[in-house]
């Protein structure tokens, strides 16, 4: 390009419309500024202008960075030192830039970069114009140095600084003219040639996310900045006080998009909106009410040991970023002392979270001397700290500081002298801008300052801070007058109810006793005691306090148990506390924290005084002392009980008596039968064997027997499912489903259960025959402490009935006949049996036998003391399993001494074993052979060497074996086809008739020969013509099963076989039967073998 | 645009970040310290004190702007920041500048406006 070329576009620089805008924007410097930078500019311009030379623009527009870029380096040079080494040292960094920079040159053909180019040029890009085209540097350069020696000859100084420091404005520092600060904001207003600012919503996530936005579109814009897609984006900005939206200053909304395109956190789906041109300076005008940080003024502290604590401010910075502030320390007045001073103060840093916070405290100086031995890098004033804090870290809202943390701080001051430094007033005066929001329509105030001081009136209306009352008394009674809130506040007069709305009190009420400024006192209707509060938390209430009787998880009536001696019932509810009556008639006032557990006696039961149960919810009064009547509310250990009667006063009408010392007001139903075993019950009884026994169940009721239980729902929505119960309330139980694993509740209608035998559904109350369950009805559940014979659900569990009553339904279920009982018990020979102990006692086999539990009438009339029948029982236990064998029986100490020993079963301590009719149990079930021969045996011996023969007692012992036998062999072991041949040759004994009394029992162990025996179809009892040895009954039809085969009795008796391998064998006895029967066939006498004796048969010599 | 790495905070995240008093230019205190405030260091001379800039700037301000065209941004113009150099500056900022400067201003027959917003016409 020529000069002339240059000339050319100098001359039409001087009218771009463009380059006058920029100038109108920097104050009027004039048009005839730096004359060689406009030929710069109007080159562009003319560019602008002439889109159509493309070509020539990307010749020359590479020319002209290239030559920007020398340009900047011959500023630079003119520059400071320090502006040099600052640019340089920014190349250095920004190699990238550079680079990309470099980028640039082959791609800045575009139209849009141009508008970004001329301002970048329009700056500072006047020398260039004159380089353009100038490929020879020496010649370059010296035309460039006499242009400017020429324009500037022209210039004032003046102007050439201005120029000065507008060309290099943008990169160094400027000096500072404020140039912009004489014009009103209101002149600032947006035009409508103004870009447009738009509002983009952005994601409320973090801690000042829009700032991070912003900031990147700040980053986005300059990294594109020179590339084919600027953003175009003239500014972004965010406010804190605007959550969640940013906005960005942009032409067009499309630009916005494009900005925010790929940012994230950024939704430009929710609406990028326009602001209108009148409300663009809204956002940036926004101001936040700033609480100023005043000396005097109540700040608390956001984190540290301080955390929360009401601090005064004493002095602020001069730029309010530190604070000055005195508050009362929270010194540790037992320092961890670990040697070394230095040491010691290290440990304190890394310990300090963790530690306990030390309690506030007003400093001390010989406490502190003591403690540390030495100084503390803090400064005390009046006991006071006086520590810098940053403003970030207070709170300066809604501070609140109560009369009690105000009265921290006066303290002190009354202790040393009256520099009033820190006035309630300053309180006052920071609680009374939260004193507006609180007033009401309806709220009596009063007027505390200004014109109107003095006047009082309801409040009519609020209008933000105008109040407008109603005013009584004096002149302007009934006249509307507007206020400022905050010269009004509420009015409450001596006699006055009034409620506590917020604060620490909250909820309090009570009758105002005095009033002084904006301080009220009044007589707590729950405490009796003395509240102050401002009046601004107060209004004036009908109602009465206490409304609740629940504080925490505790209720009014609750029994609590506060250690492992005490147990209390609360009687009275207070605000944030109790109080309680213990079991010994203490009254104390305890906080729910001191609770360590609520009790629930709802199923405890006790005596009363004439030995009649006594539960929860009786009404009751007291047999001596002041006979207080009242309803049990709680039993504790079935000793105490806790009463309530509405028309006693004291202690809100609860009090504590023993148990005993108790009647029942109404004679009740139910009483227990006089025969029952009180001394299970009588707590005073219970209470000597060691407490365990009251304590031991306390608060566990008896579960109920279906928990556990496995359940089928048949009704219902979940009908088909089962599950188990894993708890039951009345008749709902809450039902564990297999399926789903879910907990329903349901009632217990709707579940059956399945029995054992077949697996049948039955509903969960019904209950198999011979269960047992008859025990439940006549023992009440839970008696006696606990020990519920109810639980005992099986067929054992006979003991504590058959005392009041032999015939048990597990006894008739058993289709055991009870008839002999009933009738022999009352023989002679027992009476004479039982007042002659000498046979048991030396025997010591016997009496444990009558002892068994299936015998109790005999001695319930003939020892007389049905009472502590029961006491003889335990002996049993012990044994129980040893029941078929005859050794142990003998040896058993508790049978001859324990048990036996006159005195010693009427003691009370036996009650306390629980089973005692387990006992019977393994002879019953024992099918062993074993058991069934011996007994026999001394049977007869026993019966001979009585004193007192009594048939009746040999009968019983008799049938008392034999009902417990089992015939050891099949019922239809006689047609068996292996002893066909030799059926007629069996000799059979006959058993088990007295049992089933048949045949009158005459029959019994009588043995005989099998005459004839024909199998009948299974439906039928099978029978046996029988040829009896002795002459009695000389033949007779027996049914089989009462048919035994007859063992070998001598030597060369013949047997047969009756069970093993060697089955029908027919044998011969080679020596005396024992246990062990040595036999050998007929047909060879030589080989010898054993044989259980029970499992031979005798047969009769062949005939 | 070589130098506008020099006028950019290199983060936003930081809580040390802080404003100058007179322009309202948010840079990291070392960003001060090394550069001073890029538009009216000449007054504020923080470059290298960090006490100046504990007394010229603030942490606390309040809103955040982009200025990325200072010259033709409206908001760089009502902020009137739009004689400063490209770069991020505070909508709002608490406190005074020190008296000294104010002086110096004074005596240059330029008015101050603090940056707080306190006064608005």
């Amino acid at each position: 390009m020529s000069d002339g070329e240059d000339q050319d576009m100098f001359g039409q620089g001087g009218s771009d419309p463009a380059m006058q805008e920029v100038e109108e924007d920097v104050e009027q410097d004039g048009n005839e500024e730096e004359s060689a930078a406009q030929p710069a500019s109007a080159s562009k311009g003319k560019g602008r202008e002439y889109e159509e030379e493309e070509e020539e623009e990307e010749e020359r527009d590479p020319e002209e960075e290239e030559d920007d870029e020398e340009d900047e380096e011959d500023d630079e040079e003119e520059e400071e030192d320090s502006g040099r080494r600052k640019k340089q040292k920014t190349r250095h960094r920004k190699k990238p830039a550079a680079s990309r920079f470099l980028d640039i040159e082959a791609e800045v053909s575009d139209d849009e970069d141009e508008e970004e180019d001329e301002e970048y040029d329009g700056a500072d890009g006047f020398i260039e114009a004159v380089d353009e085209g100038g490929d020879d540097d020496r010649r370059h350069h010296a035309l460039l140095d006499k242009k400017r020696q020429i324009a500037e000859e022209d210039k004032s100084p003046e102007q050439i600084a201005r120029d000065l420091s507008r060309r290099y404005g943008q990169q160094r520092a400027v000096c500072y003219t404020g140039d912009m600060n004489e014009i009103p904001q209101r002149l600032l207003m947006p035009s409508v040639h103004d870009a447009s600012l738009w509002q983009v919503r952005v994601k409320v996530c973090t801690w000042r996310h829009e700032r991070e936005i912003v900031y990147s579109l700040m980053r986005k814009a300059i990294d594109v900045e020179f590339t084919a897609n600027p953003l175009n984006i003239l500014a972004a900005f965010q406010r804190d006080s605007l959550p969640g939206m940013i906005y960005v200053e942009v032409r067009s909304s499309a630009q916005v998009a494009k900005a925010c395109n790929g940012l994230v956190g950024v939704y430009p789906s929710r609406g990028i909106q326009l602001v209108p041109i009148e409300e663009m300076a809204s956002p940036l005008q926004i101001k936040k009410q700033d609480i100023t940080v005043t000396p005097g003024s109540w700040v608390r502290t956001r984190r540290g040991k301080y955390q929360g604590d009401l601090a005064q401010v004493v002095d602020v910075t001069e730029n309010g970023e530190d604070v000055g502030l005195r508050f009362i320390p929270r010194i540790d007045p037992n320092p961890t002392d670990d040697g070394g001073v230095e040491g010691s103060k290290k440990r304190k840093k890394t310990t300090g979270p963790g530690n306990m916070r030390p309690p506030q405290r007003l400093f001390n100086y010989e406490e502190i001397i003591r403690a540390y031995e030495r100084k503390l890098n803090e400064t005390y004033k009046d006991g006071l700290i006086e520590k810098d804090f940053k403003l970030s870290a207070l709170i300066l809202e809604d501070v609140n500081p109560t009369l009690d943390e105000i009265t921290q701080f006066t303290r002190k001051r009354d202790e040393t002298e009256h520099d009033s430094m820190i006035d309630l007033l300053v309180i006052a005066e920071a609680s009374r801008k939260a004193a507006i929001a609180v007033l009401q329509p309806g709220d009596h105030v009063e007027v505390f300052e200004g014109e109107q001081a003095g006047v009082h009136g309801v409040v009519d209306e609020i209008n933000q801070d105008v109040v407008t009352i109603t005013a009584i008394g004096v002149e302007i009674d009934g006249q509307k007058v507007e206020l400022p809130a905050r010269s009004v506040r509420k009015r409450f007069k001596p006699g006055d109810h009034v409620k506590v709305m917020t604060g620490q009190n909250a909820d309090e009420t009570g009758l105002v006793v005095s009033v002084t400024d904006n301080v009220v006192t009044f007589i707590s209707d729950m405490t009796l005691q003395e509240v102050s509060v401002f009046s601004k938390d107060l209004r004036e209430a009908a109602e009465v306090g206490s409304s609740t009787n629940a504080v925490g998880n505790y209720e009014l009536h609750d029994l609590v148990q506060l250690d492992v001696q005490t147990v209390d019932i609360i009687f009275k509810t207070e605000r944030d506390s109790f109080r309680v009556l213990d079991q010994n008639g203490q009254v104390r006032l305890v906080k729910p924290h001191q609770i360590s557990m609520r009790r629930d006696s709802n199923r405890a039961i006790a005596t009363d005084a004439h030995g009649h149960e006594l539960r929860i919810n009786d009404n009751m009064k007291e047999m001596d002392g002041e006979g207080r009547k009242g309803r049990i509310l709680h039993i504790h250990q079935s000793f105490y009980a806790f009463l309530h009667n509405r028309d006693i006063v004291e202690n809100g009408g609860v009090f504590v008596t023993r148990a005993r010392s108790l009647v029942s007001v109404a004679p009740k139903g139910g009483l227990i039968k006089p025969g029952t075993d009180l001394s299970k019950m009588n707590p005073a009884m219970i209470a000597p064997t060691g407490g365990m026994v009251g304590s031991g169940n306390m608060g566990r009721g008896p579960r109920d027997r279906d928990i556990g239980l496995t359940v089928w729902v048949v009704k219902g929505a979940q009908k088909g499912y089962v599950g188990t119960i894993r708890d039951t309330n009345g008749t709902i139980a809450r039902v564990e489903l297999r399926t789903g694993n879910k907990i329903i509740s349901i009632d217990k209608k709707n579940l059956h259960k399945r029995i054992p035998p077949d697996g049948k559904l039955v509903p969960l109350d019904y209950h198999a025959q011979g269960q047992n369950d008859g025990f439940k009805q006549p023992f009440p559940r839970n008696n006696g402490g606990g020990r519920t014979p109810s639980n005992f659900n099986n067929a054992m569990a006979r003991t504590p009935n058959p005392y009041n009553d032999a015939r048990t339904p597990a006894w008739n279920a058993s289709s055991r006949t009870p008839n002999p009982y009933a009738e022999s018990g009352k023989t002679p020979a027992w009476n004479a049996s039982s007042r002659t102990p000498n046979p048991y006692a030396d025997g010591g086999r016997t009496p444990a036998w009558n002892a068994n539990s299936r015998t109790p009438n005999p001695y319930a009339s003939g020892g007389g003391s049905s009472g502590t029948w029961g006491g003889a029982t335990p002996g049993r236990t012990p044994n129980g399993g040893g029941w078929g064998d005859n050794s142990g029986w003998g040896t058993s100490p508790e049978r001859t001494s324990g048990g036996w020993g006159s005195d010693a079963w009427t003691a009370p301590t036996p009650a306390a074993a629980p089973t005692p009719a387990s006992a019977p149990t393994p002879a019953l079930s024992a099918p062993t052979p074993a058991a069934s021969h011996t007994p026999a045996a001394y049977r007869r011996v026993n019966v001979a060497s009585a004193p007192t023969p009594g048939a009746g007692l040999d009968m019983y012992n008799e049938q008392d074996d034999i009902a417990r036998e089992e015939s050891p062999f099949n019922n239809g072991w006689l047609f068996d086809s292996e002893f066909s041949n030799v059926q007629q040759r069996l000799r059979v004994i006959v058993k088990r008739t007295r049992h089933d009394n048949y045949l009158n029992g005459d029959l019994e162990n009588h043995e005989g020969r099998v005459m004839g025996a024909v199998r009948v179809g299974d439906n039928f009892e099978q029978s046996a013509l029988i040829k009896f040895e002795d002459g009695a009954i000389p033949q007779r039809t027996i049914l089989t099963k009462y048919l035994d085969p007859a063992p070998p009795k001598n030597m060369n008796d013949e047997a047969v076989i009756l069970d093993g391998k060697s089955k029908g064998v027919v044998v011969v006895v080679r020596e005396s039967p024992d246990v062990k029967v040595t036999v050998s066939t007929k047909a060879d006498p030589s080989s010898i073998f054993e044989v259980p004796q029970d499992e031979l048969a005798m047969l009769y010599p062949e005939p | 645009m070589a130098t506008v790495g020099s006028t950019v905070p290199s983060t936003i995240k930081s809580k040390q970040l802080r404003a100058c008093l007179l322009c309202s230019i948010i840079l990291l205190p070392a960003e001060f310290r090394k550069t001073g405030c890029p538009n009216c260091e000449e007054l504020m001379q923080m470059k290298g004190s960090p006490d100046r800039i504990a007394t010229c700037t603030t942490t606390y301000f309040d809103g955040v702007i982009s200025v990325i065209d200072p010259e033709t941004s409206w908001v760089a113009r009502w902020q009137r920041t739009s004689k400063y150099v490209r770069g991020v500056y505070a909508v709002r900022v608490k406190g005074r500048i020190p008296e000294d400067v104010e002086s110096e201003l004074d005596s240059r027959g330029i008015k101050y406006r603090p940056r707080d917003q306190t006064e608005q016409d």
